[in-house]
Order: structure tokens, then sequence, then C-alpha cells
């Protein structure tokens, strides 16, 4: 019995032929609940290799190029039917709506932040008030600087007309120390990529790796 | 279901370079999850996340070569 494939979510239908999916299935463009879904018929979810995980991708290329937002959805995100799909989007139209709004017309720039040493955030402030206080600003702390990225500063400036949000991951085990994922308007990937190279020497002693641009794969969630 | 092995899940992270690396992650880590009920258990997968560290510190050593 075939289930039914998640490829991605879409504002509006591909504007070529859909033709195959990773699985060489047909591939099919469904509407449902005022949102367009790109989905394949399979017997069972593909395995991850790097060969069908590189297809998804190229397949997700070819058939976004012209459609304005795309949520990419999660690799082997499988649903019994057409019937299943359309209820689960039903349910979670409001908030997959507005995330096809979020990403709309814009790609995914990745930049990973390397360094010898365990990153560059302020260290926590003086210890003051009792052990619940203690705790609790601790955790805050922990909790800010998740969310912060002090060795990228001398390359904010020239960013800042390219990139619309940022999703920050610390993971302070050098030397890997951050993963930043940047919104940036399509066809920005060339400056953006100039950009970062042009603040390399400035970021010292901190190295940083840019690929891309993807589709908005980390921008791609919705909310609850 | 095909289960990836072992040598497959090392063949996904044995390809170094950054735009592989970032494959991996953005369609394994990352992209819209619809619902709780949706069927992720891809066996592999697992295996697949605790090797990403590793080949992210290679990533870096790819890099320092260009």
């Amino acid at each position: 019995m075939s289930r039914v494939y998640l490829y991605a979510l879409l504002s509006g239908p591909p504007s070529c032929e859909a033709g195959l999916g990773v699985c060489a299935e047909p591939l099919r463009v469904v509407a449902v609940a005022g949102l367009v879904a790109l989905v394949g018929d399979v017997a069972e979810p593909p395995a991850p290799s790097a060969i069908v995980l590189r297809a998804q991708d190229t397949v997700l290329r070819r058939l976004t190029a012209g459609v304005e937002g795309v949520l990419p959805a999660r690799f082997g995100t499988l649903l019994a039917d057409d019937a299943a799909l359309a209820d689960v989007l039903d349910r979670r139209r409001a908030a997959l709506t507005e995330a096809l709004d979020r990403v709309a017309g814009c790609e995914q720039m990745t930049l990973r932040v390397w360094g010898e040493t365990a990153g560059a955030a302020a260290p926590a402030g003086p210890a003051t008030g009792g052990p619940g206080t203690r705790y609790l600003a601790g955790r805050r702390e922990a909790h800010e600087r998740a969310r912060r990225v002090p060795e990228l500063e001398p390359l904010r400036a020239c960013l800042v007309d390219l990139v619309r949000e940022e999703r920050v991951e610390r993971h302070d085990r050098p030397p890997l120390l951050a993963t930043v994922q940047h919104l940036v308007p399509r066809g920005a990937g060339e400056r953006y990529v100039d950009a970062v190279n042009g603040a390399r020497a400035a970021l010292a002693p901190w190295r940083v790796s840019v690929s891309g641009p993807w589709l908005p794969y980390a921008f791609a969630e919705a909310a609850a | 279901m095909k289960t990836p092995t072992r040598a497959a899940a090392r063949e996904i992270l044995e390809q170094t370079d950054d735009s592989m690396l970032d494959l991996v992650d953005n369609l394994l880590n990352r992209g819209v999850v619809i619902s709780g009920e949706v069927m992720l258990g891809l066996a592999g997968v697992d295996l697949i996340y605790l090797r990403l560290q590793a080949i992210l510190c290679a990533a870096d050593r790819v890099e320092q070569r260009r």
C-alpha cells in the first residue's frame, strides 16, 4: 500500500512539470486547506543516503525555482494518505501560512564559526543574591548566550542590508563554535559571500565557512 | 523499510565538503515538521546525528586547506 511522502509546502504551484521524486515516483501537486503540497506516493520512505539526500534537494530546487514561498519538509515526512495530509494541513494552516509568508522570496545562507577556544561570549556577571536567584540568573545567562555570536560582530555591519532573519545554534565544541543561518533575499547569495570574504581578516582569530544558497530549511519551522 | 547500515552513515558523512555537510544537516535536522504524528522514525538517522559532530570538525580541516 502506498503512502504519501511530503517534499514541501509551497505558496503556489510549480511553474514546470512535476516530474519524478527520489523513489522515481511521479510527483503530485496537491492543493489542500489553501496550501499547495508537493508529494509523491511511495511504498516506504526513502532511506537516507548521500545520493537520496542530494536528490531530494535537487528535486526541490528544480520545482521551486519560480515559487515565491517554500517550506521544505523534514526528510522522511510520510503520511497515510491525502486525507491525513489535508487534516494535518488544515489544523496547522494559520501557522504554516505565516511561515510561508516569512520565507517568501528568500533563501538561506549558512555560516559556521570555527576556532580553537570555546567562544567569545562574555562570561556571566558576578553572582549575587541567594541560591535561587543565582540559579535563575545562570539559566537566563545560558539561554541568552545560546543565541549570541559575538565572534561575528565585525561581520554584522556588512550583512545588515542582506539579512532578514537569523537562527543561531552555539556548539562551543572547538573547533566548531556556532552555526548561524541567515535568511536573505533570493539572488543575494553572491553579495553575502563577498561580504563574508571581505570580513575574514577582521574576524580573526575566528574563522568562518559559508555555504548556500539553500532553500530555507532552517526557517521552515511553524509554530505549533 | 531498508535500514541504512553503519557503512551507509559513514558514506554520507565522510563526504566532507561543506555543501554535503550542510545538505545532511538541512534535510535531516531542519525543515518543517507538520505534525507530531508524522512518521519520522527513520532507522539510521540517529547514527548520522552522532557522527555529524565528528564530520563538522573534519570539515574545518577541509576549510583550512583551501
